[in-house]
């Protein structure tokens, strides 16, 4: 899959030739950013649709810069494409996500509505991420409903071995 | 236990053979655990035939006695002694003990689980929902194909009488570590109970 650039995209990416390999940067400031801006797209599309090596070599041969820009390029793609994906993956629409759990056994002994109690009780702290902020939920759970949990969350977990998804994960690729 | 002086008087009234018969005394008795017990019980619950002839402020009286005692033998946990003693301390006569002692033990366990469940907690998981995706891409990353999981958890909160949900997501490695530690829960619960 090739990289679709747009005129303006070519256009911001034409400066880079012009770059001396020494470092010194003798244009105006809006051409560096605008070089940098295009770099930063280049690299973030190609990240996003994860092309091959190929499909990205091909998509920078129409700007026609040289040969060892070329392979420059590439090689700033492939040494940055997991991080760079990794970033992207946090721009996603998320809910809170799972950090940590920590619990505790009580056995309540009385209340104020009555006395001589033996209560078992389960009290859980819920740690969870939502884009960097970090929450604690404090509940508490019976020992019943904490073995259905168990249980329910188990057969979440055999989910992913049943042949259904097993199909689905090998052929949606 | 703390008993007022309405409740003593209340009860000597019970005890009266001249006020209460041995069926009026039953039928307010029974009343008395009705209401505190039965939650469709209804105002109407003194309205019987065999209690109209009663003065009506001293059916309330009785009744608000009845039922005070109770809960309070119900949260101290008050056993066949305790309760005979208070009892004749009020002039009850033996038959009407002895009712009143088997009424208590046939409703002990209903009270307990009432007077049990008042009060503050922290909020309760009732139940969890679960749903597995796989996630093949967003409109800022294509090509993800990963599996992950939404897990619901439903909890019950006494101050309102609504019933919020927590929801998260986590991979498949996050909902081990969940199912791990809750696993490590429920074993150490088993090993207490076994003390």
């Amino acid at each position: 899959m090739l990289l679709a650039l747009s005129e303006e995209h070519k256009e911001h990416l034409s400066f880079l030739p012009q770059v001396d390999s020494a470092g010194k940067l003798n244009v105006s400031s809006d051409t560096v950013q605008h070089g940098v801006e295009g770099l930063t797209y280049l690299l973030t599309e190609s990240s996003k649709l994860m092309i091959s090596e190929l499909d990205f070599q091909d998509s920078v041969f129409v700007l026609g810069f040289s040969e060892e820009l070329n392979k420059l390029l590439l090689q700033l793609y492939l040494d940055n494409r997991k991080e760079i994906r990794t970033i992207l993956s946090e721009l996603a629409p998320s809910l809170p996500s799972y950090h940590n759990l920590e619990w505790r056994l009580d056995v309540q002994l009385a209340s104020r509505s009555l006395r001589q109690q033996i209560k078992p009780a389960v009290t859980i702290k819920l740690h969870l991420n939502q884009n960097g902020d970090h929450n604690t939920k404090v509940l508490q759970t019976d020992p019943a409903t904490l073995l259905h949990l168990v249980q329910q969350l188990e057969q979440a977990l055999e989910e992913m071995k049943t042949n259904h998804c097993r199909r689905v994960v090998r052929n949606i690729k | 236990m703390e008993l007022s002086e309405s409740v003593q008087k209340g009860f000597q009234m019970l005890a009266d053979p001249g006020s209460f018969d041995s069926n009026a005394f039953t039928l307010l008795l029974r009343a008395a655990f009705q209401s505190l017990l039965d939650a469709q019980a209804d105002e109407a619950v003194l309205d019987h035939p065999d209690l109209k002839h009663i003065d009506p402020v001293v059916l309330k009286h009785c009744h608000a006695a009845a039922a005070t005692y109770i809960l309070e033998a119900g949260k101290h946990g008050a056993d066949k002694s305790t309760l005979s003693t208070y009892l004749e301390d009020c002039k009850f006569d033996r038959e009407r003990i002895e009712l009143f002692c088997t009424e208590y033990q046939n409703n002990k366990n209903s009270l307990e689980i009432l007077l049990g469940s008042i009060g503050r907690s922290l909020p309760h998981i009732m139940d969890v929902s679960w749903r597995l995706e796989y996630q093949i891409k967003t409109n800022q990353l294509h090509r993800m194909y990963r599996p992950a999981y939404l897990v619901t958890l439903s909890v019950q909160n006494t101050d309102s009488p609504s019933y919020p949900e927590i929801s998260f997501s986590c991979s498949m490695e996050q909902l081990q570590d969940l199912v791990g530690k809750l696993k490590d829960a429920s074993k150490s619960l088993e090993r207490a109970t076994q003390l």
